[in-house]
């Protein structure tokens, strides 16, 4: 057995990674973790990670953290050297593909970035690309300066696209927990089945922040006058003397909410699960309109909200589901809505994943709205990391703030700011 | 104590645990740390609290939180009438410093369960129950008591515990709760049981209970609770409730019949039972499940 000074330097270590993560650890968890140690002993792995566990981990999410670090930290020998053999021989291959590519001469032009992004990517992918180049070779040779920059720009999407499918896996949640799974995978690929699941995670998180609503209000402080009827009540408690002053409570503002949703083919699930989510906020809103778009505009009932066979079925009843995507129009018409719908007192809320024909239009007219409503966001289904590679949506961020609703977990943080903050 | 003392006497108990579960409260009893459990409604957190009050052989002081608790029913409270009337009857007789002075004692010192639990000579469980419906305020009030094991009385100053209690916190997740609070306590996440523990915990409570029959329920409450159409989760306490009618029916075992006479013990909403209906929650193969014991008695 090593001394007891390696495992105090181990745990020390192994707090520092933590802390990386995003644990708050401060040196009182590391002292107490190393008496739990010293009390319990280090025989049982799972006991010592349960023990450790207890101490660093305060709450669901942060045990999800710690296990994959814990795992990831204390490995056995054995594992350690299967790790290492494994990584070796990965970054072997991709060597190999980096060399195969400049043998072929095809790599001419890419940063050392790239090539190691196709040095990751599968081989039916890879052969894809060739077959590509291969095809457009004699092309190319014939007319450099009409499909060099073609045979370029299929080439750089590729890679990024591979680039973006690495970032989703290092940022991929953990599947230990179905529950917490569903919080942080994206809202597009859930299965029909795990529906009912999602909507219960919804109104779960919506009660919450319903709660924090509450609370907040509920200590809002008071309006300065005087609550003479209480006070005299509390008064007679204590045999008419007012030693404590009550006040009236100050009237909270609800916020006037106007939905911009589209329901066009691949943002449909989003919408629903998104209005779902805005509209179990019961707390927040004095009064919410929602309107759906694809090409044309139009204003749902309440009651086509209610639930999801609903909603769909009156998507589809309107003529507006599987068509494309126009929010610059959809737009106009919400502002030239008689009598207005946008004015000082509303939030706009648009549901889009800002790919829409007509983008300059769209911006003008996102403009136009902002000019007129109090607060314009827009809650993009697609990941923050991908923005830098589409231009609509560094478009859109520049005119009004833009959150990124990827997730369940997303779609609660940006609810909650909207609402609470 | 050490975790097989513990495990020892949560056996003499009859309490079901797993090894997290025991190490979690044997680490939170060594470091002397607040106990958060967490966990959605009906899984068991309370009892945790009762158990490790008998498995301490310490008594046990509950405080059950709401929306607008304050010091006032947490703490302490000064009993104003009793003051009052002291200050009429002794007006004249007393000097009027000491008379202040006799009037913040602890005579006139109504203790509520916090104060209750750190002035006592033998130490307690505490229970602080459902600490998410109480308010931020009282989260803030709650840590100076859960890290210094004191509280700040102002016409007294600050009471220190005379005995250390072992402080049991349990939420439902209603809100999230602060940092500070989280970063005080050890931290158990309670999911509910699976079917072999559920079996486990029927047989403690209810041993007079036929095994094939407890089986069976066990069964079906693991199938409805894996079932995600079931908006309302059946919890212990629910199972439990639903073994002991059917006993009280005479009902010995679980037809589809008697799924739907009782139902109502172990689904609580509208919409979960429109869900059973078309659900096929006992199967023949519920007779020869592997761990349920119920062939020996087929």
């Amino acid at each position: 057995m090593a001394e007891p000074s390696v495992y105090l330097e181990k745990i020390s270590a192994f707090s520092r990674i933590l802390r990386m993560e995003g644990l708050a650890i401060g040196p009182k968890e590391t002292a107490d973790a190393c008496e739990i140690l010293v009390a319990l002993g280090l025989t049982d792995r799972a006991q010592v990670k349960t023990a450790l566990q207890t101490v660093y981990a305060k709450s669901r999410e942060e045990q999800l953290i710690f296990d994959r670090a814990f795992d990831g930290f204390f490995l056995s020998e054995e594992a350690m050297r299967r790790q290492a053999e494994d990584q070796a021989r990965h970054d072997s291959e991709i060597q190999q593909n980096i060399r195969q590519l400049q043998e072929s001469g095809q790599g001419q032009g890419l940063s050392e970035e790239q090539q190691y992004i196709y040095g990751t990517m599968p081989e039916e992918a890879r052969d894809k690309l060739k077959e590509f180049m291969t095809k457009y070779q004699a092309s190319a040779q014939r007319n450099p300066q009409l499909y060099d920059g073609f045979i370029k720009s299929v080439f750089t999407k590729s890679l990024l696209e591979q680039q973006i499918r690495m970032e989703d896996a290092a940022v991929g949640a953990a599947a230990t927990d179905p529950e917490m799974g569903m919080l942080y995978r994206d809202i597009s690929r859930f299965k029909e089945a795990e529906i009912p699941k999602a909507i219960v995670i919804i109104q779960t998180i919506a009660r919450q922040i319903n709660g924090e609503l509450t609370a907040k209000r509920s200590r809002g402080g008071h309006s300065g006058k005087l609550d003479f009827r209480r006070t005299i009540r509390k008064g007679l408690e204590t045999g008419g003397s007012f030693y404590r002053l009550n006040y009236r409570k100050k009237r909270s503002r609800r916020k006037n909410l106007v939905l911009l949703c589209d329901v066009s083919g691949s943002m449909m699930q989003f919408s629903e699960f998104a209005l779902r989510f805005i509209q179990s906020l019961n707390q927040t809103t004095e009064s919410s309109r929602v309107f759906l778009f694809s090409e044309e505009m139009y204003e749902a009932s309440p009651f086509s909200l209610q639930n999801m066979d609903l909603f769909r079925d009156y998507v589809r009843e309107c003529g507006i589901y599987g068509k494309g995507t126009d929010l610059g129009s959809a737009l106009q018409a919400l502002s030239a809505t008689e009598p207005p719908v946008l004015n000082s007192a509303t939030s706009l809320i648009i549901l889009s994943d800002t790919k829409t024909v007509a983008q300059e239009r769209a911006i003008s007219a996102l403009q136009e709205a902002k000019r007129k409503a109090g607060k314009v966001i827009l809650l993009n289904p697609i990941p923050q990391s991908h923005w830098p590679y589409i231009t609509s949506a560094q478009a859109f961020s520049s005119v009004c703030s833009m959150v990124s609703c990827s997730t369940l977990s997303d779609l609660a943080a940006a609810c909650r700011k909207l609402t609470i903050s | 104590m050490d975790l097989q003392t513990l495990k020892r006497k949560m056996d003499d108990a009859h309490y079901i645990y797993d090894d997290t579960m025991a190490t979690v409260l044997a680490v939170a009893l060594q470091l002397g740390r607040p106990l958060l459990i967490e966990g959605a409604a009906g899984v068991g957190k309370t009892e945790i609290a009762k158990v490790m009050a008998s498995a301490l052989d310490r008594d046990l002081v509950r405080l059950q939180c709401y929306e607008g608790l304050d010091e006032s029913k947490a703490l302490y409270e000064w009993n104003y009438q009793k003051q009052l009337l002291s200050i009429q009857v002794n007006m004249g007789t007393k000097d009027s410093d000491e008379l202040t002075k006799s009037l913040f004692s602890d005579e006139y010192l109504l203790e509520r369960p916090l104060l209750r639990s750190i002035r006592s000579e033998n130490p307690v469980v505490l229970l602080i129950d459902e600490i998410d419906k109480a308010d931020e305020e009282f989260e803030a009030f709650l840590l100076e008591l859960l890290s210094e094991m004191q509280v700040s009385i102002p016409e007294i100053g600050t009471v220190k515990a005379r005995s250390i209690p072992f402080v049991v916190l349990t939420s439902n997740r209603a809100r999230p709760l602060s940092e500070a609070l989280r970063r005080r306590c050890a931290y158990l996440y309670i999911q509910y049981p699976d079917m072999e523990k559920e079996l486990a915990i029927l047989r403690a409570k209810l041993p007079h209970i036929d095994d094939r029959l407890c089986a069976q329920v066990a069964l079906a409450v693991s199938r409805l609770r894996s079932n995600e159409a079931i908006l309302k989760k059946p919890s212990i306490a629910e199972t439990l409730d639903w073994v002991a009618a059917l006993d009280a029916l005479g009902i010995r075992e679980l037809t589809p019949d008697a799924l739907r006479q009782t139902a109502g013990f172990v689904l609580k909403n509208s919409e979960d039972f429109a869900v059973l209906e078309g659900l096929d929650v006992k199967t023949p193969e519920t007779a020869q499940h592997p761990h349920c014991g119920g062939c020996h008695h087929g």
